[in-house]
Parts: C-alpha cells; structure tokens; sequence
C-alpha cells in the first residue's frame, strides 16, 4: 500500500501535539517528562533534534550507532488511528476504477500509524469494522498493521457501524493521547456525538476528513435519481446548476461546521481532497498544519 | 355546435403517446452517491417550492396537450350556424320545375322559394357576391356573381317556372362552370327536392333549402287514343301521389264537347285507369281533364290535370297499287288501317306499260314491277324500281351490311332477308340508299320534290326473286314506308311533344295556340310550346294536329324532399331562416399555433434558467 521509499522519506518525522506544544520551548519539553519514569521502555533510533543527553552511550560505544533509549513515561503517551471503512468511503463515482477515496484514506492512516510507530509511540488501530489492531510499539510493527488494514479493507464481509457508535465506543475503553480519525464523517446519524464524547475523553482528537472530487465538485447531470450507498435513500433531482451550486454551498456549510467543531473541543481539523497523493497530504499539508514535525 | 368531421376524434388518442412520453422523460437516471445527506437537504428545499416545481415539466405537457386539443377540434370541423350570414361567394340553384308550381305553400311553391332567395339578397354583405341559376329543363344563369341586390332582385323578379322537369345535372355543370373551382364557393339549393336524383353530383359545400307541405297531388299519368274496329278508345291513368284516397272527375272531351264524365277512386299513392271505348272516329283529338276533386287541398298541382291526345287517324288515305298480281303486298297493305287500296292489274284493266297515271289523285301510288308516268306530287312506292330508274347491270351479292336511320328502316330486321338478284341502281342524287347490301342498295328512299314527285321508296328488285315477303321485316317495311310516304294526318307531325320542346312543320305553316292565338311559323320551327293543349296547324298541304302534354309521373309527385343527397354527405338543410354554417377550425388551429409558440417559449425560457 506505501511504499518503502515513501516510508523512508516519512522517517524523522514526529507527530506533533498541541497541548504539549502550546506555548512549549524544547527546553519545557524535555523538563516535562524528566524524572517522570526511570523505567526503560525501548529504543529507538536517534533522528537529529533529539536530545543528545538521552542517546544511550553505552551501545553507541558497541555499535557506534546513536540509539535514543526510551522510558515508560513516554509509553503512555499513546497515539489511535481511527479509520472509517464505511460504504460511503468505499464509494467511487460510477466511471473510476478504484476506490480511490478509501484507498487514500488508508494511506494516511498508515503513514500516520508509521510515524507514529517510528516515533516510538504506543499505536492503536482501530477500524469502523469494529476490528481493533494493537496495541503495538515500535517501527518493527509498521508490517503488522498494514497487513492487518489492508486484509480488514480485502474483506469481503465488511460491515461498518455508525460514526457515533464507532467514536462512543472506541471513547469508552481509549487510553489518553492523540487520537487521529480519518473519515468523510459523512453519516446520516451525524458525527458530533461521537466526537463530543471522544474530545471528552483524555484524547486529544485530529479528524482529516477524506472527501473525493466527485463529492467537492459532482459531475452529475439532467435527471438523476441519487442513492445513498448507505442507506439507500433515493433522491430525485434535476441536475441544473442550481442544484449544483445548492450542493456546493451545503458541502461548504458541512466542512466549515466539522473544522469549527473540532476546534471549540480543542481538536484540529483537515480537509484531504483524495485526488492529492498521500505524500502531499501527509508529508506537505499535514506538516505545514504542524500535525507533523 | 356541429362537427363535419366526427372522425377525426380518433386524433384524440395522440394523447396517449405524448403522456407516454413524459413519463419515460421523467424516469430517472440511478447514480449512487457516498450520501444523500447533503443532497436531501437541499432537495428539502426544493420540496418548499414544489408545486411550482412539479408544474415546470408539466406546463410544458399541459400545453402540449391542449395544442392537440385544439387540433383536433380544429380537424374535426366544427362549426355554428349562423342566421342571415351568407359566405363570401353563393350561387343560389332556384328550381323552377313544373313540380314548384304547386299550391301547398301559397301561392306556390316557385313564389315560396323565391321569397327564401330574396331573403338571401337581402342578407348579402357589403362585399358578398352571389349568382343565381334557374333550374329548368335547360338551367339559366338569371345573374352572374353580383354584390348588387337591386340587380338580383331584378333577375330573381324575372324567373318563372315551366312545366318542365328540372335538369339538375345541366344546372350542376353551369354551377360549377361560374364557381371556377372555387372551393369557398358556397351553393345554396331552393327546391321542393322532387325529381331531385341528380342533387347528389353537386359537391362542395352545399345548403338545401327545401320548399313544399305536403305531396298530396292527383294527376293524369297517361292519356292515349286509338283506333279499334269500333271507333277509338281512349285510356285515361289518373294518380294520386297524396296521403289519402281521392275521388275525381274526370272528364274526356274533344274540343268544347264534352263526351263522357266518370268518377274515378284513386287510392293514397296509387292510380286508377279509365278506358273509354266507342268514340266517334271522325274526331281529331281528345282531352282528358281532372274537372274536381271533393277537396281542392288534394290536387296542388294543376298544371298536370289535362292531358291531349290526337286521333292517329283521322282520315281515309288512298292507295293506288298497280301490280300484275302480287298477294303479299296486297296482304300487307290491306292490313294498315286507314288505308284505302284500289288495286289496278294492268292487263285486266287494260293499262300497259308505261301507262300514263298522272290523272290520277291518290295519296299513295304502289308501283310492283310496272313502269308508269306519275302524277306531280305523287308518293310513289316502287317494287322492282329498275324500270322506273336506269341501272347499271344486275348484282346478286346481296349480303346485308347496314341500314341507315330512316323512318323507312325503324325496327326493319334485314339479316334474315335474301334477295337472289337486284338491279343496279343508278338513282338520282335525291334518292339515298335506307338499306345496304354487299353489291349496293336494296331499299333507297328520298324526297323527289326537285324531280316532279312527291316521296318515293324504292326497292331495286322483284319480290318473288327473295324471301322478303316471306319474312317479319316485310309487313314492317311496308307499313314504314306507308306511313311515311302518307302521313296519317297527311302531315309529317308528332302526336305529342313535351311542353318547351321544338318541332318541325312543314314550310309556311300556320299554327293555332290552345289559347286561340295563331302563330306563323315561316322557317318550319316552332317553339311556342310552353302551353299544354292541342295545337292545329294549316299547312298548304292539309289541317293537322299536334298536343303538347305534360306528362311526368315522377315530377306531378310533388312529395317534398326535405334531405337531398348530395355529394357532399355533410351538406346541411337549412330552416326557413336561412342559416350558414360557419366553420371554426381556422380559428383553433390559429389558437393551436398561439399554443405551440408560447410552449416554444417556456421551453426556451425553462433551458435558460437552468443553465443560468
């Protein structure tokens, strides 16, 4: 699904968060976490800009290679990736070939759980399938997940819940950290509640809303009947511009809505246009929100 | 209301494609979306308009509908009638047959219909035109195409009827010669519709106006005399075209005599004859009159109550046959009445050949085989006519070939006749072969004024060289040629001629109307035969009769037809008003056309704004 190269060029990266970095200096962040925990965790490899103080010596003198050693404290700074596998991400417009709307989300998620990962965060998978992946530690891990995302997205009994009923229950039993959702957060039951309650909990939620061109801009025309792959709700419209610039307008309204939602709940928000690849997402956009350090 | 064109209701049905058609429109296109969530809204708001929404596409069904609609009515032809409105161009068919003579309408019928025209003068607009045609035996165009009313009035104050029948296939013609093909010529028909079966080739569009009640009429049918050994005997058929059973009078007379009288019962739609017999020979013509009926509304025609007839023979002709013997020709002259023969066989009364008859005065002379010198004048049958004429050699093929249309020739049956010689005549140039054979002329006949003699028949061979007499034509021929060479009355006259038609007299004739008045007839024609009655001609040669009957058994039924047949199934009667049909398809089809361009519009109008 990613490519080596691609993983590579994502190596050093660091995923970023506001509460810690509001109003942070280096300084504060490494006396944040001093002393916290003396109990080792792991290692991890030394990327420049770590703190030369926590490179273990005692192996650079062994392999003359710098390691970073990691402690427990660091552990429970644990990062989920929430992926939407519903029907409408699966979704492609009748004349495309491949679902690319899911396959770009999925993409992201793991680019993100491979940062992550290299991070040397604690991750956490979990789809809107119900299936949990992880918890797991380390970039040794990054295979297990990705195999694991692309036989849940390979199934051919997928079924998905609701967003609010994927959020509430994730909430319940989500340890504290960052949590990422990536999802269209198209649902005919909404989002909010769900993310109401996973802001609530300790998490510090990122939605990256992954919408296709054939949602920002319909190429649809004359008389069509719309069904929702979902629920499927038919819709009979006439195509006219009209109707395409009331459709625009709402798209603007619904995204606008989800971005100030997740601010007022101290979450951050973006909008992914899946025709963009992922490395444009994750490695320019993302990083230029200051998602990704 | 009325529709012309029923049928065309059937376009209605178009209806049902054009319906059709929009519900195959309006299905919709399935294309799956992520979700409709943000579609539904908006369609939410659609859904506060959505009267006018759903009207959109249907404006454009409803007016197409209604266009058909109004296309249909418009095919449909309908039309109101309209009193005293008369189309742009009318030619109005008067009749004027003897039948619209009749008095169930006072004063008559003619007068009737005459009023029904002058009503339509008077509604003619300022820029209507409108001809008239007296419908007669031969129809006159009273007035050509006029917008004048005092001009048509004038030409409609001048037609009278005649006792004629009406030729309406003529009048139809003439009709349609001063339409010029115009089809929004209008023809408007004024008639009682009696005698009428030739209405049905007037096409176009076409009014009836009838006139006439009722059909009650008696009249004679027929009327005719003749000689018996008794005397003459009349025959006298009285019908009654009425509803109820009539008893007439009926008188017979000659002259101002009156000879016998008899009441006759003739049945509702039926007739009664009366035969006379016994009557004095000696009179020379007869009258049959209707004199009363008990009920004067039972015989509203009175123009066919009379009927005249002349006596066929009214005088004793003469024949001189000079004949060595010949029982046949005796036979066959003896056996025609009025006919007086005085046989002379040459060697019994001690004529010869070549004898000398000019002395003799006789109306008819029978030469059979015998060579004479003639009196001036004299009507000369020759039997074996080679001797009286120079021939040229004898021919035996004597096949027959033709008979021409003589009087001499009238049902003469020759096929069967064979002739085993014939001389070959070279007669003079006013002698013309009546009947031809192979090898030349078997019966010649002419008038020898310009020679000296009266008529001549010749035949150019001898009886006993040919079964002539042995067969039908020979007593026929004979009786033929008798008749014509001496007339009955002694003048070449019809016994009866129709009222209005034209005969020929003999030159210098004299001739008294029935009224009384005498009239010359210099040139030999005689046309003033408008008047029923008998007609006595002096002539230089004798005093001869003639009548002039109407006689019309399908015209004296003056039963009123009020639905006449015309080519045209739609043509409409009108009522005494005198209505028009106005038709109104050109107006629906002009709505249609209104119709047709705003749903243009608000097609065009619909595209726009979608677009926009």
């Amino acid at each position: 699904m990613l490519s080596e190269s691609f993983l590579k060029s994502l190596v050093g990266l660091r995923l970023a968060s506001t509460r810690r970095q509001r109003g942070a200096l280096m300084g504060e962040r490494r006396s944040a976490r001093r002393g916290r925990s003396i109990e080792f965790a792991d290692y991890r490899n030394y990327t420049p800009g770590d703190d030369p103080r926590r490179v273990d010596w005692n192996i650079y003198a062994r392999h003359e290679k710098a390691y970073i050693k990691l402690f427990e404290d660091e552990e429970d700074t644990a990062v989920s990736i929430l992926l939407d596998v519903s029907k409408s991400m699966r979704w492609m417009a009748e004349d495309e070939t491949a679902p690319q709307k899911m396959e770009r989300a999925a993409e992201i998620a793991l680019s993100l759980a491979f940062i992550a990962l290299s991070g040397g965060d604690r991750l956490v998978m979990e789809l809107s399938s119900g299936a949990r992946i992880g918890p797991r530690r380390g970039a040794g891990a990054m295979a297990h997940f990705a195999s694991a995302v692309s036989r849940e997205l390979t199934r051919a009994d997928a079924t998905s819940m609701p967003i609010n009923t994927w959020l509430r229950r994730y909430a319940a039993t989500s340890p504290p950290g960052m949590c990422f959702v990536v999802s269209d957060l198209l649902d005919e039951t909404g989002y909010q509640d769900g993310l109401n309650v996973l802001a609530t909990s300790r998490a510090e939620v990122s939605v990256v809303q992954t919408l296709c061109p054939d949602e920002l801009a319909p190429r649809f025309e004359g008389d069509v009947r719309l069904k929702d792959v979902e629920t499927g709700a038919a819709r009979d419209l006439s195509m006219d511009n009209a109707t395409l610039r009331d459709y625009a307008q709402r798209l603007k309204i619904f995204t606008d809505e989800a971005q100030a939602f997740c601010q007022r709940r101290g979450g951050r928000y973006f909008l992914a246009d899946t025709s963009q690849s992922t490395g444009d997402i994750v490695a320019r956009d993302l990083r230029r929100q200051g998602w990704i350090v | 209301m009325n529709i012309l064109n029923p049928l065309a209701l059937l376009f209605a049905l178009l209806a049902v494609p054009i319906v059709l058609l929009y519900l195959l429109r309006l299905q919709r296109r399935e294309q799956s979306v992520s979700s409709t969530l943000l579609w539904r809204q908006s369609t939410l708001d659609r859904e506060a308009n959505a009267l006018w929404q759903k009207l959109r596409p249907n404006i454009l069904l409803f007016l197409q509908l209604l266009t058909l609609a109004f296309l249909v009515f418009a095919l449909i032809r309908p039309y109101i009638n309209q009193p005293g409105q008369t189309p742009a161009r009318t030619i109005v068919l008067l009749d004027a047959s003897a039948s619209m003579l009749a008095e169930d309408v006072p004063p008559t019928r003619f007068s009737a219909a005459k009023k029904q025209v002058s009503n339509l003068i008077d509604d003619l607009g300022a820029n209507d035109q409108l001809a008239l045609i007296l419908m007669g035996a031969s129809p006159r165009a009273l007035s050509g195409f006029s917008a004048s009313k005092a001009e048509l009035a004038a030409a409609l104050d001048a037609a009278q009827p005649a006792l004629e029948a009406a030729n309406w296939g003529a009048a139809i013609s003439l009709a349609q010669a001063i339409a010029q093909g115009d089809e929004n010529t209008a023809f408007v028909v004024v008639s009682d519709g009696a005698n009428a079966d030739d209405a049905k080739l007037l096409t176009g569009n076409v009014k009836f106006i009838p006139v006439g009640a009722n059909g009650e009429n008696v009249f004679i049918s027929a009327f005719t005399v003749r000689r018996t050994v008794r005397g003459l005997a009349a025959f006298v058929r009285v019908n009654n075209s009425g509803k109820s059973a009539a008893s007439v009078l009926v008188s017979l007379r000659s002259g101002d005599a009156l000879l016998d009288a008899r009441t006759l019962d003739v049945p509702a739609a039926g007739s009664a004859t009366w035969t006379q017999n016994d009557l004095d020979p000696a009179l020379p013509h007869l009258t049959a009159r209707i004199d009363q009926t008990p009920n004067a509304a039972q015989d509203n025609l009175a123009a066919d109550d009379a009927a005249y007839a002349i006596n066929p023979v009214t005088s004793i002709r003469r024949a001189l046959l000079v004949t060595r013997g010949n029982r046949f020709l005796e036979q066959a002259l003896g056996a025609l009445p009025g006919l007086q023969v005085t046989r002379v066989v040459p060697s019994v009364d001690g004529l010869t050949a070549g004898q000398d008859l000019s002395g003799a005065v006789y109306d008819l002379i029978v030469l059979d085989n015998i060579t004479a010198t003639l009196p001036s004048n004299a009507n000369v049958l020759m039997i074996g006519a080679g001797a009286q004429f120079s021939s040229t050699g004898v021919f035996s093929n004597t096949g027959f070939v033709r008979a021409e249309a003589s009087p001499i020739a009238q049902n003469v049956d020759w096929r069967g006749v064979n002739v085993l010689e014939a001389q070959h005549l070279a007669p003079p140039a006013w002698l013309q072969p009546v009947i031809q054979a192979q090898g030349g002329g078997l019966v010649f006949a002419g008038d020898g004024a310009s020679a000296g003699l009266g008529r001549v028949v010749a035949l150019p061979f001898d009886l006993f060289k040919s079964d002539l007499p042995l067969q039908i034509a020979f007593p026929v021929l004979v009786a033929n040629s008798v008749d014509w060479l001496s007339p009955a009355q002694g003048l070449a006259l019809p016994a009866s001629v129709k009222p209005g038609e034209v005969i020929a007299l003999p030159g210098g004739s004299q001739v008294v109307l029935p009224a009384g008045a005498s009239m010359a007839a210099p040139d030999g024609v005689f046309a003033d035969t408008a008047q029923p009655g008998i007609y006595a001609v002096q002539t230089p040669r004798g005093r001869g009769y003639f009548a002039v009957n109407f006689l019309d058994a399908r015209e004296s039924d003056t039963t009123p037809q009020p639905n006449l047949q015309f080519a045209n199934a739609n043509a409409q009667t009108q009522t005494a008003q005198g209505l028009s049909q106005r038709e109104l398809w050109n107006i629906l089809a002009a709505l249609a056309l209104v119709l047709l361009t705003i749903e243009w519009w608000v097609y065009q109008r619909g595209l726009r704004t979608r677009k926009a």
